[in-house]
């Protein structure tokens, strides 16, 4: 490690920043559950194993998210390997932007998508006929669980892993196609030393998200045998108004996943979910001696699986969309709902990543004066938000404000900052990779020229920020647009948003109706991807340091 | 730039409040989101009211269902902003009540036209309903006619429940075979498993991702499911199966909070609610049954409906057992 | 003999009779080293690039021995190339990193095992046979990749600027390592803009300018 000088550090404001956002989202967090139990009279732990349908959902909560995590993982292994291996083919750049919007797609579009493919009725289904083997009914019980978790996650997973093995220097590729290493030597040198960071945290983020999962366990799951913790949590919530209870299920769940992203922190680096905007190096004919021959089938069939995977149930969503816009309201509300759902999503998407810069810069310069545990803290706060269940999150915060809480404005506020809060592991995920920024070197050359606060920033780090930056507002944004559980936490006023809009009109029977607002929702999701990528794509013209790559940068001097 | 600035946040505060402006006397009521959906009964409701009391403003906050209204009261307290709850159902009554949050309603009930008797003082119906399995006649031409028969029906029947621990449809069903068959229940519940597909969290899933799309012959819905369909998409293919034993029966309430700034306003309101101009939005905009007698203003769609029998526990029974009904029900069928 | 004739390079597509960003046209006999100079952004990783396979041409000749290269992808064209940097596996040690260049499948026989130890001893890296790469200091780690290439025996040698950032003492011992394989009948194609390298190694020398060598 490069010793740094006494006067990097000089400056505390970026730890005081860290701090406030720190305090922010821990004391968010932690004192919504802490009104919950404050609220609630008497904890009973010995709940958890006493009653035998508590400890079935558990023990089942375990099992499915640990199955789903495994194969999610499992698979994208070998599909980011094929993908790298071909780099370039008819769909490639539409089959990686599909991959990196899987994580943003409502779980009631997606599970719409996945009944129309799957179904018993499905797309799927004269296949499955002809094939026989399949049980007409696979997607209802641990089965369709899984095939669906492995629908969200496994793209993502393949994505960030096909990223990793595209950051792997240049020269090193190079040397292993010249060298003419084999699939297995390439595996051990190249492949593998960049895929094992990594998952350690996806891994975790990926079982975090199969253990809190909701709609999708209920609705798949087949019956009460199949249920999550946050189901027995939403029980006791509602129905029960046994905030005891609730608070001991959170109180579990927070324990149980803030236990297993310890130990995928302690361990591993820092997988980015930032999808770089460095275009791949122009390939070859050969360019490696394992992509020749039979590997072509191989790779062909696992892309053609993630294709199959993951392209029909969008494509079902878009199908029923299309045909439900005549059956869209012909009222004013469309346009507005979809306009406040943009305006609200921004305003989240603004403050996920406010507090996602403030938190990294914090850990960062925790880590540049040799404090790595603080750091750790630091950075794993903002992760806290991912295993608390947005309904305790919302209870809490309810109880904690209570008082001053009208109906109306502050509902809108209330919820933009929930969101705010919980796209917040996902916007930190991608400016992680992104800011270290400036290497020591560069840092000691800055210093010495004395460019130095806002000059710094202008030149030196926001030209490699904007990038990541965008990616993370769209994420976030994202997250926030297609979000129903918030808002429906807080009630609302007769003036609804575009998810609110899809369950009033669900719960009125218009479902083709319903189908559209969903397309739309869809489409506005890419659209934000879109329009973001679009206006930081050009790199600005003094960031010398940003240029893609030599061989470009090569041509364009003299 | 400084002139701007007050404008746009203006032009956001309108865009975020719906445009709603605030008049002296406003009626804050609490409801269920489809409610107050632009096709839903909400509308028309609050123009009807709004012209009928001159200078008030009726404002609805809704909430998901009618659980999350209770919740919200019981969060809220005697703080709450509501001056009116609209959508808490029979079963929900009872705690509702023990909230002593609520005042009586002070609205003669004779108008009222229920399948049941109907004397309480402080929940006032508006609409009622009975829940049943809506079938899909191009999957099935001889629905089950009583629930023994739905318990016979042949393996390929299959059902699409809903939770009882999350929905309120699901939760009428475990009153319903309770009250059908008492003790016997858990045991009903186990031969019925082997009918059932899935059970969804919510209505709109059952209804919308799985029956919709074609997914099982039947759904665990309302009795006036099928009036939907037949009004307004002009379609016979959905309808409701009636079973000789009889269906448990859904009443929804209004009710106006105890301390209430708008005492007056909330009951002009709830007497408001048993005229025709708030019950002819019912049947089509709520899609169940009127609470009173609406003559012409029913939509003939509605003579078509089935007239079941109509099952139901007293709310303080509800109250009393469900939490033990919950679990008898989860251990006969979690496997 | 490397005979190299009219190699063009385009970056972007362009139409036939257009003048190309890049072209090349040379000889290079075996034991021979030719020193390419230039200032950077001439296009000496292209040149390089191009001969080893890792970049397109868009036209031109090049044969060693009179057997075509264009046609052979970069494992059997008989080149070794040395970068700069990152020519070692982070992850590999020392002894398999310079095994690759003998087993690229990693299966390496106890015949070969030994005269990877005896070539590591031979160039003064005894001692550290099972070190990762981010355990040596720079020249160190050149030395392993001299040694890969020394061992692998392929005729052709692209030196990719190898010796930037060493010291003279540390770039004495690697020009040393070159100069075996010089007199093994090794082609060198030695990129560089540092006179003391080319004065060390070349036998002959040329310019880059605008895409063409002079």
């Amino acid at each position: 490690m490069t010793p740094t000088s006494r006067w990097a550090t000089r400056s505390r404001w970026p730890l005081g920043w860290g701090l406030t956002a720190f305090v922010a989202v821990v004391g968010l967090g932690l004192g919504s559950l802490g009104a919950l139990l404050w609220q609630a009279r008497a904890l009973h732990p010995a709940m958890l194993w006493e009653e035998p349908w508590l400890a079935a959902v558990l023990r089942f909560t375990l099992w499915q998210a640990s199955l789903s995590t495994l194969l999610s993982i499992g698979l994208a292994v070998p599909v980011a390997l094929a993908l790298a291996r071909r780099p370039r083919f008819f769909g490639r750049r539409l089959l990686l932007r599909a991959m990196e919007l899987s994580l943003v797609i409502p779980s009631l579009i997606a599970l719409f998508g996945l009944v129309a493919v799957h179904g018993r009725r499905g797309w799927v289904a004269p296949l499955r006929d002809w094939l026989g083997g399949l049980p007409e009914d696979y997607l209802y019980g641990l089965s369709g669980i899984v095939l669906a978790h492995v629908f969200y996650n496994l793209p993502l997973a393949a994505r960030l892993m096909l990223q990793a093995l595209e950051q792997a220097p240049a020269a090193q590729w190079r040397l292993a196609g010249q060298l003419g290493l084999t699939r297995g030597a390439l595996w051990r040198a190249l492949e593998w030393p960049r895929l094992a960071p990594l998952l350690p945290r996806l891994a975790a983020l990926v079982f975090t998200l199969c253990f809190t999962s909701f709609a999708i366990v209920m609705t798949l799951g087949g019956g009460p045998g199949a249920s999550t913790l946050e189901v027995a949590l939403y029980q006791a919530m509602k129905f029960d108004h046994d905030l005891a209870l609730a608070a001991l299920l959170a109180l579990t769940q927070l324990t149980l996943c803030l236990a297993l992203w310890l130990l995928a922190l302690s361990r591993g680096g820092t997988p980015s979910l930032a999808v770089s905007a460095r275009p791949a190096a122009i390939a070859p004919r050969w360019w490696r001696r394992d992509a020749l021959g039979a590997s072509r089938v191989v790779d062909a069939c696992w892309l053609v699986g993630l294709a199959a995977l993951l392209l029909p149930p969008l494509a079902a969503v878009l199908v029923a969309g299309a045909w439900g816009l005549p059956e869209l309201p012909r009222g004013a509300s469309l346009a507005p709902a979809a306009l406040r759902s943009l305006v609200m999503a921004l305003g989240a998407g603004l403050g996920a990543l406010a507090l996602a810069v403030a938190l990294l810069v914090g850990s960062h310069w925790l880590r540049a004066t040799r404090r790595p545990l603080s750091a750790t803290i630091l950075e794993g706060g903002g992760q806290l938000i991912l295993v608390i269940p947005a309904l305790v999150l919302g209870t809490g915060l309810f109880l904690l404000l209570r008082p001053q809480l009208g109906s109306g404005w502050q509902g809108y506020a209330l919820v933009v900052l929930v969101n705010a809060f919980m796209a917040l592991p996902f916007a930190m995920q991608v400016v992680r990779g992104a800011l270290p920024g400036l290497s020591a070197q560069e840092r000691r050359l800055a210093d010495q020229f004395g460019v130095r606060g806002a000059a710094r920033v202008r030149w030196l780090i926001w030209p490699r920020l904007r990038r990541p930056l965008a990616l993370a507002l769209a994420y976030a944004m994202t997250l926030s647009l297609g979000d129903f559980s918030v808002i429906a936490l807080f009630g609302s006023p007769s003036a609804p948003t575009l998810p609110m809009l899809l369950f009033q009109q669900l719960g009125g029977y218009r479902w083709q109706g319903a189908a559209a607002t969903a397309l739309l929702l869809l489409a506005l999701v890419a659209g934000v991807f879109a329009l973001l990528d679009r206006l930081t794509r050009r790199p600005p013209r003094h960031a010398g340091a940003f240029s893609p790559s030599p061989e470009i940068a090569d041509a364009r001097l003299p | 730039m400084t002139p701007k600035l007050p404008a746009a946040g203006l032009a956001l505060a309108t865009l975020l409040a719906g445009g709603a402006a605030h008049a002296d006397r406003t009626l804050t009521v609490y409801t269920y989101e489809s409610f107050v959906a632009e096709w839903g009964p909400g509308p028309g409701i609050e123009a009807a009211f709004e012209a009928r009391c001159g200078d008030c403003d009726l404002e609805f906050v809704a909430l998901p269902g009618g659980v999350d209204i209770l919740q919200r009261l019981r969060l809220e307290g005697q703080g709450t902003a509501a001056d009116v709850v609209l959508g808490l159902d029979m079963n929900l009554m009872a705690e509702a009540r023990a909230l002593d949050l609520l005042a009586p309603h002070g609205v003669d009930t004779a108008p009222l036209a229920l399948p049941i008797d109907w004397n309480d003082d402080t929940f006032l119906p508006y609409d009622w309903g009975h829940f049943a399995f809506v079938y899909d006649t191009r999957q099935l031409d001889a629905p089950p006619d009583s629930f023994e028969a739905l318990l016979e029906a042949p393996e390929d029947v299959k059902l699409i429940l809903q939770d009882p621990r999350t929905s309120v449809t699901g939760q009428g069903l475990m009153l319903w075979i309770r009250k059908l068959y008492g003790e016997r229940a858990p045991e009903i519940w186990a031969r019925l498993d082997e009918r059932v597909l899935t059970v969804t969290n919510g209505w709109s899933q059952a209804y919308f991702s799985l029956f919709m799309n074609g997914e099982a012959p039947m759904v665990l819905s309302y009795a006036t499911s099928p009036a939907y369909h037949m009004a307004v998409e002009g379609s016979d293919r959905y309808q409701a199966a009636e079973f000789e034993e009889g269906h448990y029966l859904q009443v929804e309430t209004a009710a106006m909070v105890a301390n209430t700034e708008q005492p007056e306003l909330a009951r002009d309101f709830l007497a408001f609610v048993l005229t025709p101009d708030f019950q002819r939005h019912i049947p089509l905009g709520n899609v169940m049954n009127p609470a009173i007698e609406l003559g012409d203003a029913l939509p003939g769609v509605f003579d078509r409906l089935i007239a079941p029998k109509s099952l139901t526990f007293a709310p303080e029974t509800v109250r009393e057992h469900r939490r033990e009904w919950i679990r008898e029900w989860l251990n006969a069928v979690a496997r | 003999m490397l005979d190299c004739h009219d190699l063009t390079f385009h970056y972007q597509r362009c139409d036939p009779g257009e003048i190309p960003d890049f072209c090349f046209t040379f000889g290079l006999a075996p034991g021979e080293c030719l020193a390419v100079e230039g200032p950077s952004g001439a296009g000496k990783s292209t040149l390089l690039g191009l001969l080893a396979g890792f970049l397109e041409p868009g036209g031109g000749r090049l044969t060693w021995a009179g057997q075509d290269l264009l046609a052979r992808p970069p494992w059997e064209r008989g080149i070794t190339t040395v970068f700069q940097d990152h020519n070692l596996f982070d992850h590999l040690p020392v002894w398999l990193n310079v095994g690759l260049g003998l087993a690229p499948d990693m299966k390496l026989s106890g015949d070969q095992q030994a005269r990877i130890r005896a070539g590591l001893a031979e160039v003064g890296l005894d001692g550290l046979h099972d070190r990762l790469p981010d355990e040596l200091s720079g020249g160190q780690r050149q030395r392993v990749a001299l040694l890969r290439a020394l061992l692998r025996g392929a005729p052709l040698l692209l030196l990719d600027e190898p010796f930037t950032g060493l010291d003279d003492a540390t770039r004495q011992g690697l020009w040393a390592l070159v100069r075996r394989q010089k007199a093994a009948g090794v082609a060198v194609l030695l990129v560089s803009h540092d006179r003391d390298d080319i004065e060390a190694l070349a036998d002959r020398r040329c310019r880059l300018e605008t895409g063409r060598l002079v």
